[in-house]
């Protein structure tokens, strides 16, 4: 609860639903217009904030079905820079990361208050780039880094988006480790490798009975159900993982299926890692 | 966040530790096998005014209290879906038994607002990112089939809110996450709510009787019947760790603080039970509902010095020109034996393949754990 500010009520309305003549139609392409292993294209640039150290925006781009927006996301990274007196001594560079949507990014309007979604991704993304900044080089000193998101990646068009707030928050996060990554290039600090994020999900898109299938970063209003979902961050050139985060349901028995979720997680990450390059040499060269 | 709370350890105790735990079999300071796990005592129903409590207390001396309550909560009506219109059904009131059954269609719908969780740990502010972390955690667990909240649903307009409050009692003396997770599976497992009278989409009416009300879990019932019944349990969560080539389970604070890698694993174990004559057990199955990297706290330790470096030792301690800085450089990325580095980068992906195929093996640690849990008498 925001005191600070004269709060409208919560919940009074719905979000409204418009009911035009055209949307019978889009309700009937819905489908994945993608092949399965193929990621949607981004656009990344750095240095768009002067007055920070380090800054980067992303914007994935709006699938074929009009009405679905993209993924935009803006991050700053203000460091390092000494840590106040009164902190306790630190061998390492203390970082300390940001996530907030806009109030007006999705559907339901989010508060200004960051709520407890927004510090869980914090948290996710301090677990990815603290595996691959090295922390040892700045003792005793700092790093902000503050990503907003100023469009979620939702469906505007339908009026039920239930249970897909969960799935839009994993290609929100691989968002944000992909862009945060090149911001901290983008200020210098000083990484073992460009970290990028990847989702892949099993998805059941024809009725209950059908065999799942996995697909490289999904949009949900695009796949009937969305049984699994993983968002792996990945650093290339060691092979190596620096967060995972798995939520779906998938029988043990199955390992199969999990690892190759995983797999496919590392593959989307690498595409977005050949953005995340190409936008840094082009910065430098 | 609780995790990475600074342990006071040196680095040579770090060092010391991290090769202990990585000989073959581990040793670990406690003396347990990589498996076990630290051993707890746990009651239920020690809250009389919840619908569902527990309690549970590790040995060393960390102890948490869930208690779970329930309020009827009118389901919000989106537009789009069908419209509830009051009738007088027949055989309506058999949704709740029969609505899954029949004919394969479950009319039962959940949302996940409807299960609230809050974490309180004592020394940290309700709004710390580490608390918020380990209830995304917790609920993501209970909410990854979406299968839990359908139990709440009562009819088409209204459902039961379900408020899940952790508390722990003791200040956080190793990551609270697997003691969390089992009170929290205690509770649930003793939570009941009043038997409903009322029949299809009226205002919902309850019995008064408490000791009519059923179990929200319901007991394996030991029928002589030949059908199959699963009962299915709440999801654990477990905390694993991996260092060197070893795979340790239920990891101290001590043992956190050398982690290569720190996973948290949630689970859950449905047990489908062929009556014939006997309860003939079919196995317990599990199902995997969530992994999760928790960022091990040794990444924020401090590192040691190898006696070629330090000057108290008779290393030289000239002008430090470009070459010192180029040769310190190279030094930092080879590792000496004996002295300890926080670990950099992240963890090979067949690391954490081996750690979640370690959790979910048949008969492994989490049949252990679920096995002992049954155990607990509900009171």
């Amino acid at each position: 609860m925001d005191r600070r500010r004269i709060n409208g009520p919560s919940g009074a309305t719905i979000p409204p639903v418009f009911d035009d003549a055209g949307s019978q139609d889009l309700a009937s392409v819905k489908s994945r217009s993608r092949p399965p292993n193929a990621t949607r294209k981004m656009y990344l640039r750095t240095g768009v904030t002067p007055s920070a150290s380090g800054s980067a925006y992303l914007e994935i781009a709006t699938s074929a079905k009009p009405g679905v927006s993209g993924l935009k996301l803006n991050c700053s990274v203000h460091g390092p820079r000494s840590l106040p007196r009164s902190a306790p001594f630190s061998p390492h560079i203390v970082l300390s990361t940001h996530v907030k949507y806009a109030p007006f990014s999705t559907q339901q309007r989010r508060g200004y208050l960051r709520d407890p979604s927004e510090r869980d991704l914090a948290i996710h993304l301090e677990a990815a780039l603290r595996g691959a900044i090295i922390a040892d080089r700045w003792p005793k000193s700092g790093v902000d880094i503050i990503i907003s998101i100023v469009e979620g990646d939702q469906d505007r068009e339908t009026s039920k988006s239930q249970g897909d707030e969960v799935w839009d928050m994993m290609n929100a996060l691989s968002g944000c480790i992909t862009v945060a990554a090149a911001a901290l290039a983008d200020a210098g600090i000083d990484c073992v490798d460009t970290v990028a994020g990847g989702v892949a999900a099993l998805v059941q898109d024809a009725g209950d009975d059908s065999t799942p299938s996995i697909v490289v970063d999904p949009i949900p209003s695009e796949h009937g159900k969305i049984l699994a979902a993983c968002c792996v961050a990945y650093l290339p050139t060691r092979d190596e993982v620096t967060n995972l985060w798995f939520r779906g349901d998938l029988p043990a028995s199955d390992m199969d299926l999990y690892t190759s979720l995983v797999e496919n997680g590392i593959r989307a990450s690498k595409n977005a890692n050949c953005v995340l390059i190409d936008c840094l040499t082009e910065t430098v060269g | 966040m609780a995790s990475s709370q600074h342990v006071l350890l040196s680095p040579a105790e770090l060092a010391y530790l991290h090769a202990s735990l990585s000989l073959t079999p581990p040793i670990r300071p406690d003396g347990r096998t990589p498996i076990q796990f630290r051993p707890l005592s746990a009651e239920t129903g020690i809250l009389p005014g919840t619908n569902g409590s527990a309690r549970i207390c590790f040995a060393d001396g960390t102890e948490a209290i869930v208690g779970v309550k329930a309020d009827v909560e009118r389901t919000a009506q989106r537009p789009g879906e069908e419209t509830v219109f009051l009738e007088g059904g027949a055989g309506d009131d058999e949704d709740d038994q029969e609505g899954e059954t029949k004919e394969g269609v479950d009319k039962r719908k959940g949302d996940a607002s409807w299960v609230e969780m809050t974490v309180e740990i004592p020394g940290l502010r309700d709004d710390d990112s580490g608390t918020a972390f380990l209830a995304a955690m917790l609920s993501e667990a209970l909410l990854a089939d979406g299968e839990f909240v359908k139990r709440l649903w009562i009819n088409r307009r209204f459902h039961w809110k379900l408020y899940l409050d952790i508390i722990l009692i003791s200040p956080p003396l190793s990551y609270p996450l697997p003691l969390l997770s089992l009170t929290t599976h205690l509770a649930l497992l003793s939570t009941r709510l009043p038997r409903l009278k009322s029949e299809g989409d009226e205002d919902p009416f309850f019995d008064d009787d408490w000791a009519a009300a059923p179990y929200l879990f319901p007991r394996p019932a030991h029928t002589t019947t030949t059908t199959t019944t699963t009962t299915t349990r709440p999801p654990i969560t477990l905390l694993v760790m991996a260092v060197g080539n070893n795979i340790i389970f239920d990891p101290s604070k001590e043992e956190l603080a050398v982690a290569d890698v720190a996973l948290a694993v949630s689970v859950a174990g449905s047990t489908a039970e062929t009556g014939k004559g006997e309860a003939e057990e079919a196995g317990r199955r599990l199902r995997l509902l969530s992994v999760r990297t928790i960022d091990p706290p040794s990444r924020l330790t401090p590192p040691g010095i190898a006696n070629a470096a330090n000057t108290a030792y008779g290393a030289s301690n000239g002008a430090v020109g470009t070459q010192k800085m180029l040769e310190a450089r190279t030094a930092e990325a080879e590792a000496v034996e004996g002295v300890w580095r926080a670990p950099r980068g992240g963890a090979k992906r067949m690391v954490l393949g081996a750690l979640v195929q370690k959790v979910l093996e048949r008969g492994g640690v989490v049949d252990e754990v679920l096995d002992a849990l049954e155990g607990v008498e509900l009171g």
